[in-house]
């Protein structure tokens, strides 16, 4: 019995090593030295802004910080930093049931705007979002 | 040929699981998924055999009622099926280090697991195949913390609250 226990810990052990490295590898990078990014914002109502932004920040929220006309608040959450208004629009889910959605061109952004690393020539969308 | 019925106290005994599950789970949402709704699924699977199959598809339910059905919640119609189906093969198992073991494995691979959906979401398999990829590996420092509160909690809570279970049941209570 002693074994088996050894073994099933040593068996997680060995799996949290294994994601750590691939983790290392494959996830995204930030990049120093000066990015040349968009950000546009998609309202409700479908109306847009875009706003150009040269920055050497490394995520996406130092270019949000760098945009100059966007506005934007939230808060530290478990999960980083969450972003519940852009240019003074609330998007709430428990209440509104909306959200505001973070994308990277076509494809949804897999980080917080405090994780999700910037690269130059990055086209970011923030679009309210009525949750189904 | 014999057929089981379920009784009231069955179906009393299925929504005190299923509120239990759900009460752990909004008093902890504040904390990076760290959970005890993997702990209390193996537990009850463990000590309340089958009625537990009752417990799943309520309690996914539920939560798709309460978050919404959006894609993430089609992930929970497998991920929690097949925690309940591993756990009902090591049920005999009394060992907190192996059931912590198990849950933590559990944890790590969450996130693997709930890729899948994304796989078919691209617009052809093989971008379907890279979203689905880099949504999982986004999210290996929460299945890092996924995987240490469950093995933490289990080798915590395994002993006291199983004996407290086996005590009800022989006493009958449930």
């Amino acid at each position: 019995m002693k074994g088996k226990k050894i073994l099933a810990v040593a068996v997680v052990a060995v799996l949290v090593i294994a994601m750590a490295l691939a983790y290392s590898a494959y996830s995204e990078k930030a990049t120093a030295g000066m990015k040349h990014v968009t950000i546009e914002v998609v309202m409700a109502d479908e109306t847009s802004s875009v706003y150009t932004v040269d920055t050497d920040g490394e995520y996406l929220i130092d270019a949000m910080n760098a945009a100059d006309g966007l506005t934007f608040e939230g808060e530290e959450g478990p999960y980083g930093f969450a972003v519940n208004t852009v240019n003074g629009i609330t998007a709430n889910l428990e209440y509104g049931g909306a959200y505001w959605a973070f994308y990277i061109g076509e494809e949804y952004c897999n980080y917080g705007v405090s994780e999700q690393p910037i690269n130059d020539g990055d086209e970011f969308r923030i679009v309210y979002t009525l949750a189904q | 040929m014999k057929q089981s019925k379920a009784t009231a106290f069955d179906i009393a005994l299925v929504a005190l699981m299923v509120a239990v599950i759900e009460v752990f789970k909004f008093a902890m949402m504040g904390l990076p998924n760290i959970e005890l709704t993997s702990f209390w699924l193996i537990l009850f699977s463990k000590n309340f055999g089958k009625k537990v199959y009752f417990v799943v598809p309520v309690f996914v339910l539920l939560e798709g009622i309460i978050f919404g059905f959006n894609l993430w919640w089609i992930s929970y119609l497998y991920v929690w099926p097949f925690l309940v189906f591993v756990t009902r093969i090591l049920k005999k198992n009394d060992s907190a280090i192996i059931w912590a073991s198990m849950s933590a494995v559990f944890g790590l691979c969450f996130g693997a697991l709930c890729a899948i959906p994304y796989m078919f979401t691209g617009t052809d398999l093989q971008s379907g195949l890279t979203l689905a990829f880099n949504w999982w590996i986004a999210g290996i420092p929460w299945d890092i913390a996924h995987c240490a509160g469950n093995f933490v909690l289990m080798l915590l809570l395994y002993k006291p609250l199983s004996e407290v279970m086996t005590r009800l049941q022989k006493h009958g209570k449930i």
